[in-house]
């Protein structure tokens, strides 16, 4: 039974369309999102780790060492059930910082392009032997098929031909798969979705060979179990233990794969878009390979049992030929087949964006004139997949079929761990630095080549290589075990040595603190040199080219959900870092670190040492549901102060020292009606009025406090205490500004200063009725005489008569009127020089109109000439109420007397009576709103306490004074000072 | 942090039992399938571990 080249050719071909148009019909949304976008598919993805290795490379492995093959995929097993330890940081990473590949990361950590450069060439060399391995695995499955029953000997001719026909299908698959995507940043469904579909097929063909083992071969389990116990030689592999230096080295070098391998990162990291999917993987990718591992060691009896001359790396093809079968074959091939192709299309893809942000962009700028530098990515791409595939059917060839699959993927997993140290210490050692990276590199590859990759190579010298090594560590797989442990430890000690003992530049400290898990990341506040999102794209050009400029600054914009009028440092920062991240997808991050420093750099000089608290603390709230113990403890204890902040019925806000707003709290967005997301991260100055006014002339004035400041929103006053501290310790110059609302007390004070005018009125009512009864009487009788009167001199002088009792009759009125209206409704109080003595004058008047009370004298002794600074209708109001009280205190004789004195910018007005005094112990309670002395229903209680609030307003004072006599009439003396002005006097109100 | 507590106590625990472990794997000759069984309580373990976390954690 075999097939035609032909055939086997074409049915490659119809395979790889197959996954083609999986990939197609995936990336135009044909197949459903819950399908492409499901965790089960992320996860089967995963599974192009299982290379030509897990389909036949084990098989050999189990047939030779036992229980042993398990730990290739055990080490990867490990990685993922212990995927918080590294998977997650690393997840992180490349996330937040759109790192694309394992040389991105060390270059982000470790600041330097040339970290990426050798990380790059590295990597590129040591996946020749895996890339030779599927090569190899597929063109000696077709070289079967097509009839042979053995494999060529070494150096007699291998099927090169083959090898080259497979190689030049899947560059061009791989070309499509890989370069479908513009950019290598964007989430690539179609590769994620073949992928995942050549799992499927990987998986289920090996479980079909693992059904023809059992139960085609065997007969069932209970045969086969029969079969094993008087096959002793078929079962002492099994019994003996899986441990020796070979044994961890296995381990360790799987589980490094895991992560290091370019194919898996790619898989694991760039094509993941929710943590929760990794989750999923790390029980769901052992599950896979636990079903993937499940048919080696029955298909190795089978292929014992029926016994054949092919290697045993190619026993379930050996199975298909043995029994007849085309199925069988089949499926073995198809194992083979997809687990060959998805290794080589995903590692090749990841290996050429490598390549180009590392490589070629470094030394070749791309040509802005030549047309988007997204096309021109995706054809340099091309063309480093092609290179690299040829690049390994080169190495294929050079191999000579001297090697078997195993060996292959020892040497080539063996390379690879060499930058398990740079991974770790990524997000656990933040004294890392480039210089210990690269000598702890140098040191473990140069092992690695001398003592694994010349000899499988067959050196221009093997025998002396291979005595040289038999003589330090042995032989054969004692060798590997021994080179690969010495390559590492000699890796690592360089890397610890010398970055303990060499300089970690301050740049390589910034990023160590980013990649480092223990610590979240401390953004600091630098200022930028542009001051909109305008400027980005125009600051971008000259480096980009205009239009892609312009995109990018565009994604980065919608990305964060700004608009293109935004203009807060913080969110301009904030743009900064994620157009970095994006052109660190698309061209590394050593290029785009350079593109961003050069085109948005910040201000020369600001040193960045101020921390960006508002990012720090959306980071802390990021990453809480990571903290756990004490950590825990201080994040709960953080949110409780926040709250408390947050909830707070006065406003507070923080401003920083260079006048960015930092802290805005629920009572400040109440208070001033500008939310908070509106107003976090902005300069001061630039917050909507009249907040900006208000808040920066209070900074900047030398005063802790200002009380009853007015501000006018929407037309309306409001009236705010405002009160401020600086934070020296911890705020770097920080100012906290509370902001108290005082708009109801201040018109609760006007209201009550209105209602205890109008109470005044009603009182005076009965004296006003007197006052305007009297002339208008004698209006009427002069009224009724003139209606008889014919003599024209008594006429006029009635007429007269009439006009003196009219004018008297209005002047009681336009003091009543202009009492009552007293400063109602604007509640402002506009000084303006007085003239004291009519103001007293008015005030008497206005007493004398109340017939009901006790007729005191008044005495007004004030300087007809003295002017006070106030607002005379509210001077009016204090008068009234002041020698109303004391009239009050006074019996029929009593006496109030008004007296003045001037200082050179103040006056006193003392006002004295001969009345009953105030007790000591009521002295100090007399000021206080709603206290009073009368008898219910004859004073309020306000009277007093609104010539203390109304002085207070007017910049006055008022002391009391009683008694000032000897008993029975000790009397009281109330003091008002004012500041004294003249009609030439400027002032400010 | 990241690293589960449960996850460092597992570990802690199958390296001290581990011998013990291989020893009960190889001991028979017909239950070849024993270590996948080990392999499977691993997986339905990191399962049980994994379950209530909700929310992308990134």
């Amino acid at each position: 039974m075999s097939f035609s080249l032909t055939q086997i050719l074409l049915f490659i071909i119809a395979y790889l369309s197959v996954l083609f148009a999986v990939a197609h019909l995936a990336d135009r949304g044909i197949i459903p999102r819950r399908i492409t976008q499901h965790p089960a598919t992320y996860v089967l993805s995963l599974g192009v780790f299982a290379g030509a290795m897990a389909s036949n490379g084990v098989i050999g492995m189990a047939y030779q060492q036992g229980y042993t093959f398990l730990l290739y995929y055990i080490g990867v097993v490990l990685m993922f059930i212990l995927g918080t330890i590294l998977l997650m940081p690393l997840l992180r990473l490349t996330r937040v910082y759109q790192l694309t590949s394992m040389a991105d990361v060390l270059t982000f950590r470790f600041r330097s392009p040339l970290v990426g450069t050798c990380v790059t060439v590295a990597m590129c060399i040591t996946l020749l032997p895996l890339l030779a391995l599927q090569i190899q695995a597929v063109a000696d499955a077709i070289h079967i098929l097509s009839g042979e029953a053995t494999l060529p000997s070494e150096g007699s001719g291998r099927p090169n031909r083959l090898a080259l026909l497979f190689c030049l299908i899947i560059i061009a698959f791989s070309m499509l798969f890989g370069t479908r995507r513009e950019s290598s940043q964007q989430r690539n469904t179609g590769l994620v979705t073949a992928i995942a579909f050549e799992s499927l097929v990987k998986l289920s063909a090996m479980l079909a060979l693992f059904g023809v083992a059992v139960f085609q071969v065997f007969g069932g389990f209970e045969s086969m179990d029969a079969w094993l116990l008087n096959e002793p030689r078929v079962h002492a592999p099994l019994e003996e233990p899986i441990h020796g230096d070979s044994s961890r080295a296995l381990l360790l070098v799987f589980f490094a794969g895991a992560v290091c391998m370019p194919h898996i990162f790619h898989m694991t990291f760039a094509e993941n878009h929710d943590s929760r999917d990794l989750r999923t993987a790390s029980w769901a990718l052992p599950l896979y390979l636990l079903l993937l591992a499940l048919p080696v060691l029955p298909i190795v009896w089978a292929g014992i049992k029926l016994g054949h001359n092919l290697p045993m790396d190619y026993t379930g093809l050996a199975l298909g030929l043995s029994l007849h079968s085309t199925a069988v074959s089949g499926a073995a091939f198809v194992a083979g087949l997809s687990a060959a192709s998805a290794a080589i299309i995903v590692i090749t893809l990841a290996l050429a964006n490598m390549c180009v942000n590392h490589l070629v962009l470094p030394l070749r700028p791309l040509q802005l004139d030549g047309g988007s530098i997204y096309t021109q990515l995706r054809w340099i791409r091309r063309g480093l997949i092609a290179i690299l595939i040829l690049a390994a059917y080169g190495f294929f060839i050079a191999l000579d079929g001297r090697q078997g699959l195993t060996q292959l993927a020892l040497v080539a997993f063996t390379g690879v761990l060499q930058f398990l140290p740079g991974v770790v210490a990524t997000p656990y050692w933040p004294s890392a630095n480039r210089i210990g990276l690269l000598a702890g590199l140098a040191g473990g590859l140069s092992i690695w080549f001398f003592s694994l990759l010349l000899p499988l190579l067959g050196s221009p010298h093997p025998e002396v290589l291979s005595s040289l090594y038999r003589s330090l560590w042995g032989t054969g797989e004692i060798l590997w075990g021994s080179a690969t442990l010495v390559s590492l430890g000699l890796n690592t000690a360089l890397f610890s040595l010398i970055s303990l003992t060499a300089r970690t530049s301050e740049e390589e400290r910034v990023a160590a603190e980013v990649c480092s898990m223990d610590d979240i990341a401390r953004p600091t506040r630098r200022t930028l040199t542009v001051y909109s999102a305008h400027d980005f794209a125009t600051r971008l050009a000259p480096a980009l080219g205009e239009a892609t400029a312009e995109e990018e600054v565009s994604r980065a914009l919608a990305q964060l959900q700004f608009s293109r009028e935004e203009n807060r440092p913080y969110a301009l920062r904030r743009l900064r870092a994620r157009i970095e991240a994006n052109l660190s997808g698309q061209l590394g991050p050593a290029v785009a670190y350079d593109i961003v420093e050069g085109c948005i750099p910040f201000m020369p000089g600001d040193s960045g040492r101020t921390e960006d608290i508002y990012l720090i603390e959306r980071n802390i709230d990021r990453a809480q549901p990571h903290f756990t113990g004490l950590a825990a403890d201080l994040d709960n204890l953080r949110r409780h102060h926040r709250e408390t902040l947050d909830k707070l019925p006065i406003g507070a806000c923080t401003i920083g020292a260079d006048g960015e707003v930092l802290m805005w709290n629920l009572s400040m967005e109440q208070i001033t009606g500008v939310a908070r997301n509106d107003v976090l991260g902005s300069l001061l100055d630039t917050i909507p009025a009249p907040w900006n006014q208000t808040l920066r002339a209070f900074l900047d004035s030398s005063e802790e406090s200002s009380l009853k400041t007015e501000v006018v929103m929407d037309a309306t006053s409001r009236w705010i205490n405002l009160h401020k501290t600086l934070m020296q310790e911890t705020g770097n110059g920080d100012s906290v500004i509370l902001v108290e609302d005082v708009t109801d007390l201040e018109m609760l004070e006007e209201e009550l200063l209105h209602n205890e005018r109008l109470a005044s009125i009603g009182r005076l009512a009965a004296g006003v009725a007197h006052e305007i009864g009297n002339p208008v009487t004698g209006i009427a009788c002069l009224a009724q005489n003139l209606e008889y009167e014919e003599d024209e001199s008594e006429i006029r002088h009635m007429a007269q008569d009439i006009l003196k009792q009219t004018g008297r009759v209005t002047r009681i009125v336009e003091s009543l009127m202009n009492f009552s209206h007293t400063g109602s409704g604007s509640g402002e109080t506009e000084l303006a020089p007085a003239n004291l003595a009519d103001c007293v004058d008015e005030a008497i008047h206005l007493l004398t109109l109340d017939r009901g009370a006790r007729p005191v004298k008044f005495s007004n002794l004030c300087d007809r000439e003295l002017l006070v600074l106030a607002d005379s209708q509210r001077l009016l109001q204090v008068f009234v109420n002041l020698l109303g009280n004391a009239r009050d205190a006074c019996d029929e004789y009593g006496e109030v007397k008004i007296t003045a004195q001037a200082s050179e910018d103040e006056v006193r007005v003392d006002i004295e009576d001969n009345g009953c005094g105030i007790p000591l112990q009521e002295q100090s309670r007399v000021f206080e709103p709603f206290y009073t002395t009368k008898d219910p229903g004859e004073g309020t209680g306000l009277g007093l306490a609104l010539v203390f609030s109304i002085m207070d307003d007017m910049n006055g004072r008022v002391q009391l004074v009683s008694p000032i006599a000897e008993a029975p009439n000790p009397g009281t003396r109330v003091t008002l000072q004012m500041p004294r002005t003249s009609y030439g006097n400027t002032f400010q109100v | 942090m990241y690293i589960n507590r449960a996850l460092l106590l597992a570990i802690g625990v199958v390296l001290i039992f581990l011998p013990a472990i291989e020893s009960w794997m190889i001991s028979s000759e017909t239950h070849w399938y024993r270590p996948y069984q080990l392999w499977l309580l691993a997986v339905v373990a990191t399962w049980w571990n994994q379950r209530s976390r909700y929310t992308d954690e990134l």
